[in-house]
């Protein structure tokens, strides 16, 4: 038997499926609303609701917010222990990416150049595991490392070298009764913590780079060291950027790191923490929560310029 | 090009990789540790009574049958939401993508504090009362872009003609998701659903913004880590809190081996 | 008789550009037709517009005699072999061949049973457990061939099937393709790009250019009387005379195409050149000649005396075989 040219249609499967070919745009439409829905409405909607909040202020003598528009709050920020605070969390950001990208050179260079087969596998597990593996987890283990009694003073100890530890406590800044209560402790954790999200993107960005294009600089006379920086570092950079992105704002917002391991110095998501909890001044809150949002905005148009994103 | 590594860089990356795994065996090591009330290096001596103490302390059960049921509720969201979102982008070329694109990065772009002080704004705003639903409301959020990015790239890597190849054959579109998307888009999916398990059950940065007073696992810890009892305890606990997150990850990465999945993008 | 495939002034815009533009065709059931033409000339957005994986911006596509404008793919008795196979990875030889009765709801026995008949039409029996990634990609191919041809499609799409195979597999398969349509009675449309393909294989083709047919035609027609100077320097090994040289030579001044086997050297004559290339090729020697800015081959057949380089010579010809035609 021969089947007809044109089958009839069967059912309602068949005819939404006709409905979504005569309108492409319908499917779309159905697939892209509910996330677009859920994300437009409690994610974007959060925002504005923070941003009408931080146009509020706080009643300083009954501590009761007021409902009234007010540049009150922003002006604030403005305030010199306020400032400190904003350029303490930059300083500190700024550092923590600097020194994730020196530390995440070797290792995505390695992984990306040199590891081949089980290696290969085992690199990228060996910074994938650490990345989502539990936060808290990773924080706490570093307050029983810093701890005073902890692990790396028996072993400064052990081979005299306490004073290394001395020394960098008695840094201006970085004083402390131990590296757990020290901003340097602060320091180690971020960078830490931070720091498989700045081996990965580069990781990605320098596998990218044909071994070809690293011959032909060599055939072309370049030393070793030209052509790493020539070559390597020029294409690495875009990995470098995006891995950035995720150092820098993960350091800019944190609240927890700066709570168990430091000298408690305020940090902005610190400061954000406690202004709406235990201060309940939620308007300087929102004020101060603007604040990373403004330099992430700044850095991710800087990033998007550098092609940062072809990296992600 | 040399194809041997230098032994400096070898060093260099060995060494940082032993820095990222090292810590987290102390705390494995602190859990069988006899000293309670410091982390005194080497610990004086070793047992396994902990374990039988946290399993009593009733204070630490509620806080794990709420993160359990979040994280199982929001990566279940997460998974239809990012599904979808994928669906749509992966192929359509349509005005205001870029955009699109932007607002499911957002959640993770921007720092926690940031999603979860907004949260805390709307809820203030709109009079919500906490509960375990506007815990929810914020895992899901950020959880969307994992699974999204986890579909996505296998979509990417998808032949697209596989997809017309079964309309060819005369599927209709429940059809062609039922025997062709879907088969193939499984183990990514599950992949994401696992790393967004994994990222919502030891949350805390925007759970303590969004819970009030209610306590998760995370929470619970980090009030430990503030307020010390007993030490050893929280080990405990941070061991059954990693192990939670490190078998949905090795499960991840089995699963999406040879793809990109789980690289680049992180949580 | 029906056609099998009728296009009424079809057009395909994305845009500005004109992928299609205003196409006539008409397709004989049971024939092999190929679409001929460089990338980008429109001829496999024809093919998607008769399987519906694209629509018509204008016009009407007519299947069997019924319009199609609102029948999506899946309900068009049509099946593509597509250019990359596009075969489901998950699934192996058999259900990839089974696939088009599964989803219409034949039963499982039912379905492999047919699938294997299909494997051993396009000689795979016993290929049925391997997955498509454990196969060669002429193995592939035949895959993709038996998977199409499961449904009993009315019409079978090819979108440049051998595209991907070595040139000696290549020969074989279009030897196959052949003896299976004249087998099977089917219509089949083969888009390509290769000429020798289109010619060798095609009982007709139409010539695409930039979203137009240029030409359609037996093959003798196409490569013997190029309608335009495109069709002529894309199909042929003609030569393509400009008008003035057209005029030079005798004829009005018109583009005109001139065969090289219908072209002499002579020692007196209104055109003539230099010799600038010569190429032996067993049955002959091919010379080029280039006289004014245009370099014209001819035919010099074995035995006759061929000129050195460098040489001055005349053009002549058999006045038939200069033909005539349009200057796009």
């Amino acid at each position: 038997m021969t089947y007809p040219a044109i089958l009839p249609a069967k059912g309602l499967a068949d005819r939404l499926t006709g409905t979504f070919w005569r309108r492409p745009g319908l499917l779309l439409l159905l697939l892209i609303a509910p996330p677009l829905l859920w994300l437009g409405v409690v994610y974007l909607g959060s925002l504005a609701a923070l941003l009408l909040q931080s146009f509020y202020s706080i009643d300083e003598f009954s501590g009761v917010v007021k409902e009234e528009f007010t540049l009150k709050t922003y002006a604030e920020l403005f305030r010199a222990q306020n400032l400190d605070i904003i350029i303490r969390t930059v300083v500190m950001a700024t550092a923590v990416t600097l020194a994730c990208a020196v530390l995440a050179f070797p290792i995505a260079y390695y992984a990306a150049r040199y590891a081949k087969g089980p290696w290969k596998a085992a690199f990228y597990l060996g910074v994938m595991l650490p990345l989502w593996s539990s936060y808290l987890v990773k924080v706490y283990a570093w307050k029983l490392i810093l701890a005073k009694e902890g692990i790396l003073g028996w072993a400064a100890e052990g081979t005299h070298t306490s004073w290394i530890i001395d020394g960098i406590l008695s840094v201006p800044f970085l004083e402390g009764s131990s590296l757990s209560t020290s901003p340097f402790g602060t320091f180690l954790v971020f960078v830490y913590i931070w720091l498989p999200y700045m081996i990965l993107p580069m990781q990605a960005a320098l596998e990218r780079v044909p071994n070809s294009m690293l011959e032909a600089s060599a055939d072309l006379g370049a030393t070793q060291s030209q052509t790493f920086r020539t070559v390597i570092l020029p294409l690495a950079l875009p990995g470098v950027i995006a891995g950035s992105i995720f150092t820098f704002s993960l350091t800019l917002g944190d609240y927890i790191i700066p709570q168990i391991v430091g000298d408690s110095s305020r940090f902005i998501g610190l400061t954000v923490y406690q202004l709406q909890g235990t201060a309940g001044n939620t308007p300087l809150a929102a004020a101060f929560a603007v604040v990373p949002i403004l330099i992430m905005l700044v850095y991710l148009s800087l990033a998007k310029r550098a092609g940062a994103f072809d990296a992600l | 090009m040399r194809s041997e590594a230098s032994w400096g860089l070898k060093l260099a990356a060995l060494g940082g990789l032993l820095f990222l795994h090292l810590p987290i065996l102390l705390i494995f090591l602190y859990a069988f540790t006899t000293e309670e009330r410091s982390y005194a290096f080497p610990p004086p001596g070793y047992t396994t009574e902990w374990f039988a103490v946290a399993w009593n302390r009733e204070d630490i059960w509620p806080p794990l049958w709420l993160s359990l049921k979040v994280a199982a509720i929001s990566t279940v969201m997460a998974m239809i939401l990012g599904t979808l979102a994928a669906a749509a982008m992966a192929r359509a070329r349509f005005f205001g993508r870029d955009q699109v694109t932007l607002l499911i990065l957002l959640p993770i772009a921007l720092p926690g504090v940031i999603t979860g002080m907004s949260l805390r704004s709307a809820f203030g705003v709109l009079d919500i009362p906490f509960s375990t639903w506007t815990i929810v409301l914020g895992h899901a959020t950020f959880c969307i872009v994992i699974v999204y990015n986890n579909a996505i790239a296998r979509m990417r890597r998808l032949s697209g003609g596989i997809l017309e190849a079964s309309a060819d054959l005369g599927a209709n579109a429940f059809q062609t998701f039922r025997h062709v998307l879907l088969p193939n888009l499984g183990s990514a999916l599950l992949a994401g659903g696992m790393l967004a398990f994994a990222l919502s059950f030891d949350e805390v940065i925007v759970t303590t913004f969004t819970a009030g007073q209610q306590s998760t696992l995370p929470i619970w810890m980090l009030n430990e880590l503030v307020r010390p009892r007993q030490r050893p305890v929280t080990n405990v606990v941070a061991i059954v809190v990693f192990a939670a997150t490190f078998v949905p990850i090795l499960i991840a990465y089995y699963l999406t081996r040879g793809g990109s999945e789980t690289a680049g993008m992180g949580k | 008789m029906t056609a099998a495939v009728e296009f009424q002034n079809v057009s395909r815009h994305f845009g500005p550009v004109k992928a299609v533009d205003g196409v006539d065709l008409t397709i004989a059931e049971g024939s092999f037709f190929a679409m001929l033409g460089p990338s980008g000339s429109g001829k496999t957005t024809c093919l998607r517009l008769i399987s519906g994986f694209e629509k018509p911006t204008g016009g009407q596509i007519r299947i069997f005699g019924e319009d199609v404008s609102n029948t999506p793919p899946h309900l068009r008795n049509v099946n593509t072999v597509f250019q990359d196979y596009a075969l489901f990875p998950h699934l192996n030889v058999r259900d990839n061949v089974a696939y088009g009765l599964m989803v219409k709801g034949v039963g499982r026995s039912q379905r492999h049973a047919k699938a294997e008949e299909m494997l051993a039409l396009v000689k795979l029996d016993g290929y049925g457990d391997r997955k498509p990634a454990q196969l060669s990609g002429g193995q592939r191919q035949r895959v993709a061939l038996a998977r199409a041809l499961v449904n009993q499609p009315r019409v079978l799409l090819l979108d440049e099937p051998l595209g991907a195979l070595d040139l000696k597999l290549r020969e074989a398969m279009q030897d196959e393709l052949k003896a299976l349509q004249h087998k099977l009675g089917l219509t089949f449309v083969f888009v390509t790009h290769d000429q020798h393909e289109a010619l060798s294989m095609a009982d007709s083709l139409a010539v695409f250019n930039e979203g137009k047919i240029a030409q359609i035609g037996t093959p003798r027609d196409i490569y013997d009387r190029p309608a335009t100077r495109f069709v002529a320097d894309f199909v042929g090994s003609s030569n393509v005379l400009p008008p003035d040289l057209t005029r030079a030579l005798g004829g009005p001044a018109q583009w005109a195409s001139l065969r090289p086997e219908a072209t002499r050297l002579a020692a007196t004559g209104p055109v003539s050149g230099t010799v600038t290339a010569l190429r032996y090729l067993g049955s002959g020697t091919r010379v080029v000649i280039r006289a004014g800015g245009t370099e014209i081959a001819a035919l010099v057949p074995a035995g006759q005396p061929v000129p050195t380089e460098g040489a001055t010579t005349a053009i002549a010809f058999d006045p038939q075989a200069l033909h005539l035609m349009g200057a796009i």
